[in-house]
């Protein structure tokens, strides 16, 4: 049995009444205890539990009785009472006055991301097409990594960088054409006829 | 000598033989910059009929001076406003140079020029992808500054302009508009409805596909980031559901600062009404959340660790959902975590899981975060012990009776007992209140006494006694009635209580339950 945020039914089945009944109590062990209260044969009715202290140890509920005014309520020890949810619904109402859940405090402590942001140089981390960039040539051409890299000119960058040859054939073989092709040397040799020329 | 040998050494005296390519172009860049920055000075001076030898030596040589600003200006607004597009390409690309400096960026100059409106009317160019991408540029950097930027940037009719930028086959030109409008959203909840209100949101999902380079998503991902941020309103519902599912892809993938933006993402979407956490959980995205808390970069770690402490603020169930996702087991990592900003969160987080029903409490104490939540208790920065200070008390409200012997036994009693001596009344009002539970499960047990013996042997009941001189009359008042209820040594009577009461129908513990300490 718990004290739950819900108020639950009590486990051993019984019914949940708004209104709850006093009788006088048949099984008092205290049998040599004097009961405080009146032993009548109404039946008075608790319209709500109002507050809770502690007298000499023992736990009292002041309670707002049923067709009777406020000028009318008393202070019953815990033990005489048999309403569990209206007491429930008091102290589930002591609780929330403190505790339960609690949302976010506000800004995450200057932790949080920038609201704003100022770009000052193109895409300083990527590298090669990872920048998202368009081709504009190739300038050079090295395999000192152990792989074919070009030189890549970016158009809208003054930041060149190194491809892979591999990607740069398949994403953009044009500029790749045009770089081998403004590299193209011819190396010429003397021919036959030439030799026969020189002798005279 | 073989040919091949005459060739190789005839390459072996050429200068440039093997230097790096890229480390050549450097020195041949940085010379061409001396040089132009040389005959930049040479005719700044010619410009001003200057003679180099009257000058002081400082003057001469440094071309960041404010008249230096004015004259880059005029020379700016000459050329935007031409009617050349190549003098315009210039003009704009220049002033996008100026808005990217490091310190102090002329923002304000540039809006008083009048350029604005320019600079929009160059983003619809689409013959003219050069002056696109450096008007988009200027124009975010604009926009990055403070509110009255921000809104110069839009009273010139730029968003429509951003928005169809997004669209454009140019990436680098579409990832610019990306950022502006992020700047744009990230002003507050009014530019970002706006902005929804042109229906940003398509335009900007439609650019995510699995060929969208990571830096382009990076971008993409922060600036839906700021579409979700803000409250007083919150984003539309509408436009939330629409994009929490490529949120949700996008915390799929392993690049760091895209799970870091998304992830702040969530935890602005999770930070609201229960309605609201509602929404995010149903993605099924709290797994994820609990595995990213789980990170050791921090800045992972503290966006995910938000959101998840915003999802525990809900109800019962999105808390069950996130203890069945493992958050137990990653939470006591992050109350012993070096920094204290992690500390204090992790500790909200657990304050609010123990404001939930006593079978999750169970699954705290289970889970073994009771020692963690002493040691901060004992150790932590003064937030996070008042974190935890609320954590005890949740705990002894939810608890069972049982449960509150646990949390006693596992020295968080003795542990506020030691903070009653802090200045901020609202911690001593808590901690009275928690200790005020401690007995209302004491009595359950028939162990007052025992308890208030315990209390006084910590040293407790000479701060409450104390705590009766309060300046604060709430604390005073509370302070007394703990006396009153619970350590008055008059009229003491052994309390027999009956294991028939049935205001609570409770059952009578064994004999162990005790509080002992």
């Amino acid at each position: 049995m718990s004290m739950s945020q819900t108020p639950e039914p009590s486990s051993d089945g019984a019914t949940v009444t708004e209104e709850a009944t006093i009788t006088t109590p048949e099984k008092e062990k205290k049998a040599d205890e004097v009961v405080e209260e009146e032993e009548e044969e109404e039946e008075y009715v608790v319209e709500k539990v109002l507050n809770r202290r502690v007298v000499k140890g023992k736990v009292e509920y002041l309670l707002k009785w049923k067709g009777f005014s406020n000028e009318d309520n008393t202070w019953e020890p815990e033990e005489n009472l048999d309403c569990p949810d209206l007491i429930a619904e008091y102290l589930q109402k002591q609780k929330s006055a403190n505790e339960g859940k609690r949302k976010a405090p506000g800004e995450a402590d200057g932790d949080e991301s920038k609201s704003k942001k100022k770009k000052e140089d193109q895409n300083e981390k990527l590298r090669g097409f990872a920048r998202g960039l368009e081709p504009e040539r190739i300038i050079g051409a090295t395999d000192s990594t152990g792989e074919l890299m070009f030189l890549m000119k970016w158009k809208h960058s003054d930041e060149a960088d190194l491809v892979p040859a591999k990607e740069a054939n398949v994403k953009c073989p044009q500029v790749v054409i045009s770089f081998y092709e403004e590299r193209l040397t011819w190396h010429s040799y003397p021919s036959e006829d030439e030799k026969k020329d020189d002798k005279n | 000598m073989s040919t091949r040998d005459v060739v190789k050494k005839r390459v072996s005296r050429f200068k440039n033989k093997g230097k790096d390519l890229a480390k050549l172009r450097e020195k041949r860049v940085s010379e061409c910059v001396e040089l132009r920055k040389a005959q930049k000075n040479e005719s700044f001076l010619k410009r001003r009929n200057i003679i180099l030898s009257s000058l002081p030596d400082e003057e001469a040589f440094s071309p960041e001076q404010n008249d230096t600003l004015s004259f880059r200006i005029e020379d700016i607004i000459r050329d935007v406003n031409s009617n050349d597009r190549e003098a315009q390409t210039r003009g704009c690309q220049a002033a996008r140079k100026l808005l990217s400096k490091g310190n102090d960026p002329p923002l304000k100059e540039i809006v008083d020029a009048g350029l604005l409106s320019q600079f929009v009317s160059f983003l619809s160019m689409d013959d003219e992808p050069t002056l696109q991408f450096e008007a988009a540029w200027a124009l975010t950097n604009i926009a990055s500054g403070n509110s009255w930027h921000t809104h110069q940037v839009v009273q010139h009719g730029a968003v429509p302009a951003l928005i169809n930028l997004l669209a454009s086959p140019m990436l680098h030109i579409s990832e610019q508009a990306v950022w502006a409008l992020g700047n744009i959203a990230g002003d507050g909840p009014g530019y970002r409805d706006i902005l929804i209100e042109c229906k940003v949101i398509p335009a900007l999902l439609a650019c995510i596909s699995p060929d969208t380079p990571v830096g382009y998503l990076r971008n993409l991902t922060w600036t839906l980031s700021n579409l979700c941020r803000n409250k007083m309103p919150c984003p539309p519902l509408s436009a939330v559901q629409q994009m929490l599912p490529s949120l949700i892809q996008l915390l799929h993938l392993s690049d760091k600062n895209i799970l870091s933006d998304a992830c702040w993402a969530i935890s602005y979407l999770s930070d609201g009404s229960n309605d609201r956490i509602d929404v995010v959980v149903k993605t099924g995205i709290v797994p994820r959340l609990v595995e990213l808390m789980n990170r050791k970069e921090l800045f992972i770690l503290t966006p995910a660790l938000r959101a998840i402490g915003n999802i525990v603020s809900g109800s019962d169930l999105h808390t069950q959902m996130t203890i069945d996702a493992g958050v137990l087991n990653v939470l006591p990592k992050l109350l012993r975590h070096p920094k204290p900003t992690v500390q204090k969160e992790a500790a909200w987080a657990l304050s609010n899981i123990a404001a939930g029903p006593c079978k999750q409490i169970q699954q705290l104490i289970t889970c073994g975060l009771l020692p963690p939540l002493v040691e901060v208790l004992r150790n932590g920065d003064f937030k996070t012990q008042k974190e935890a200070v609320w954590a005890v008390t949740n705990f002894t409200s939810g608890g069972t009776v049982e449960q509150v012997v646990s949390l006693v036994q596992s020295g968080a009693l003795e542990a506020i007992i030691n903070l009653l001596q802090v200045k901020d009344a609202k911690v001593i009002l808590i901690i009275l209140e928690a200790i005020n539970n401690m007995f209302i499960a004491a009595e359950k047990l028939g162990e007052t006494e025992k308890l208030s013996l315990l209390i006084e042997e910590l040293g407790g009941l000479e701060r409450i006694e104390m705590l009766q001189n309060h300046e604060n009359g709430i604390v005073y008042q509370a302070a007394h009635d703990l006396i009153e209820k619970y350590f008055n040594d008059g009229d003491v009577e052994e309390v027999q209580v009956d294991s028939t009461q049935t205001g609570f129908e409770f059952k009578a513990p064994d004999v162990q339950k005790k509080f002992e300490f």
